[in-house]
């Protein structure tokens, strides 16, 4: 057996499994920790305040927009990018639809993948330059963060070196990098992709039992 | 019907080839029989597009009447194969939207390729290594500039934090495109014989699709470095003095503001070859834009095959002066001074440093040193530079 065959057979099946489970695993265990019952009158629905705390937190608001429009503008261009490659770039709907459903969605043409991945890469790396370089977002930061945010970059930049598939070693590389983002998903801040929603609501939710907007 | 329509599609893509045969056979062979030449024999001299002449000579296409480079062989018929370059407009109908109307054979392919070979790689290599060669000798000869007198402890707030992370965005960016960008000018030449035709092949192909792919973003960065940095950043008569004063690298420290004579033509020099290779890579991104828009701008001579080859060499000309003038950037913001890179990192310098490299800026900001570092670095990072 190859490097490659490897790195596409059992160490895909082997990270593949780990991520599945290992997001299982995590929300499963957000849920089974519940919280206390609050005992105090509703002054509002909690339902209400959670749906707003979402809707809310994903638009600048509250006057703090000098402050946050940074983090908006480039948080967005890189998760949309993200987004966009993930899902709908060419090799990876083929990929769905070859080894994953059996069917797929339409890719987004060449130029639609080129701006994607140039919005993605132009956020990721201002949203890390910052990181670094503002005294308390680096003083927050610790390992997970940095290499969360080195992961993903890798998985990136090797996906769109390997574009023009034709050559096996951009190939591995990518599907390495992919594997190991994948293994290490579920233990990591990364995790907010599928709690992000989860957490707001509850906040949201909190504080809309209390009649209060966060 | 359908296989009517089938056999019919099949015998015009199979006669094709033959017609188009036929029009190149008879384009070479007219011009001889009108001149009633004996031989029709294609001439020695047309070898010379696929074995280009030794490195050094200057690129010749335009002899007169005798075989150019080394071709070999009896007999030349330089002429024809001129007119076939040259093309005649009206006898052949030349669809190529990037090449001229009526020619057989671009020759402006061969001009640009031994452009790019003989002058652009050859002396491009001699520039980066010569400038690498005088850094790596300044340094075993003046070792790291130390700040004199030591460090005071007290900082001044130097940069932004907006300054500061478009600062390190361009320079991440221009470290991903040169770095690409030098393996795709010179790989073929240093690369290949070191490690081999298949992973220099694998190196060309992700060199090339990242250098495509970051391109655009440099652009934008580029844009925003300019209008950030611009403030401080024009000439005053104080800079010649500095610059007539060698800026106190062999002794003696001339005056200069926020920034001295050195650190604002690193700006300009950034600002311009930026531009260049902004307007040269997207022309190259978008070749069907770029033909269109130089044949309307320029004229009809003026082929989009043409000016690709023109913007390319204007790319990678720029793209060496940028990566030569960065190298020194960079080596005096790490290794070759003291106290330079943490304005960068932190947002702050030292006072003596300030004083000493930067006098006129430090008596205006003197009341703001401070021992606290990390008041220091949030007031930079404030704004309050």
């Amino acid at each position: 057996m190859t490097l490659l065959q490897f790195v596409q057979g059992p160490l895909w099946y082997f990270a593949s499994a780990v991520f599945v489970l290992g997001v299982l695993w995590r929300l499963i265990a957000m849920v089974m920790i519940g919280k206390p019952r609050d005992l105090s009158a509703a002054r509002t629905s909690s339902f209400g305040g959670g749906i707003k705390a979402i809707l809310l937190h994903s638009v600048p608001h509250g006057g703090n927009l000098a402050r946050t429009i940074y983090h908006f503008l480039v948080g967005y261009a890189f998760h949309i990018g993200l987004f966009v490659l993930v899902l709908f770039a060419a090799p990876h709907v083929r990929f769905i639809e070859e080894r994953l459903l059996g069917w797929a969605w339409t890719p987004v043409p060449g130029w639609g993948f080129a701006l994607a991945a140039q919005f993605a890469f132009a956020g990721l790396i201002l949203l890390y330059i910052r990181r670094l370089t503002d005294p308390v977002m680096r003083k927050l930061s610790d390992w997970d963060d940095h290499i969360g945010t080195w992961l993903v970059f890798l998985v990136m930049l090797t996906g769109c070196l390997a574009l023009q598939e034709s050559h096996d070693g951009l190939r591995l590389i990518h599907l390495l990098s992919v594997e190991a983002l994948m293994i290490y998903f579920p233990f990591s801040r990364l995790m907010h992709a599928f709690t992000f929603a989860f957490s707001r609501y509850n906040t949201g939710a909190t504080y809309g039992r209390r009649g209060v907007t966060p | 019907m359908v296989d009517v329509r089938r056999s019919v599609s099949g015998l015009a893509r199979g006669l094709a080839p033959i017609a188009l045969f036929l029009m190149l056979a008879l384009q070479i062979l007219a011009p001889s029989l009108a001149e009633a030449q004996s031989s029709v024999r294609a001439p020695g001299n047309a070898v010379v597009n696929a074995v280009p002449p030794p490195m050094g000579s200057a690129p010749d296409t335009a002899t007169q009447g005798t075989p150019p480079g080394d071709a070999l062989g009896n007999s030349s018929d330089s002429e024809s194969w001129r007119k076939i370059r040259q093309g005649v407009p009206g006898h052949v109908n030349n669809t190529d939207a990037y090449g001229s109307r009526g020619a057989l054979i671009e020759s402006s392919g061969e001009n640009w390729r031994l452009w790019r070979n003989d002058y652009v790689v050859r002396y491009g290599g001699m520039v980066l290594l010569g400038v690498l060669t005088i850094l790596a000798v300044f340094f075993a000869i003046r070792g790291r500039m130390r700040i004199s007198g030591g460090r005071t402890g007290k900082v001044i707030p130097r940069f932004s934090l907006v300054e500061r992370i478009t600062h390190w965005f361009v320079a991440i960016l221009f470290v991903f495109l040169g770095t690409s960008g030098l393996i795709i000018l010179f790989g073929k030449l240093l690369l290949l014989p070191l490690i081999g035709p298949k992973a220099f092949g694998l190196f060309a192909s992700a060199s090339l699709e990242g250098h495509n792919l970051f391109g655009p973003i440099f652009a934008v960065a580029i844009l925003a470095l300019f209008f950030v940095f611009v403030r401080g950043n024009g000439y005053k008569f104080i800079d010649l003095v500095w610059a007539i004063k060698g800026g106190g690298f062999f002794g003696g420290h001339p005056s200069s503001g926020r920034y001295n004579f050195g650190e604002k033509s690193w700006f300009w020099w950034a600002t311009i070859c930026g531009i260049a290779l902004t307007l040269t890579g997207f022309a190259m991104l978008l070749p069907e834009i770029a033909a269109s828009v130089s044949t309307a701008l320029v004229g009809p001579e003026m082929t989009g095959r043409l000016f690709l080859q023109f913007a390319h060499l204007v790319h990678a000309v720029a793209a060496i002066a940028f990566i030569a003038f960065g190298i020194g950037h960079i080596y005096l913001g790490t290794v070759g001074m003291e106290g330079a890179l943490e304005g960068m990192t932190r947002g702050y310098v030292d006072e003596n440093w300030a004083k000493e490299h930067h006098d006129l800026w430090y008596e205006e900001h003197k009341a703001h040193a401070v021992t606290d570092t990390v008041k220091a670095e949030t007031e930079a990072a404030a704004g309050h530079v």
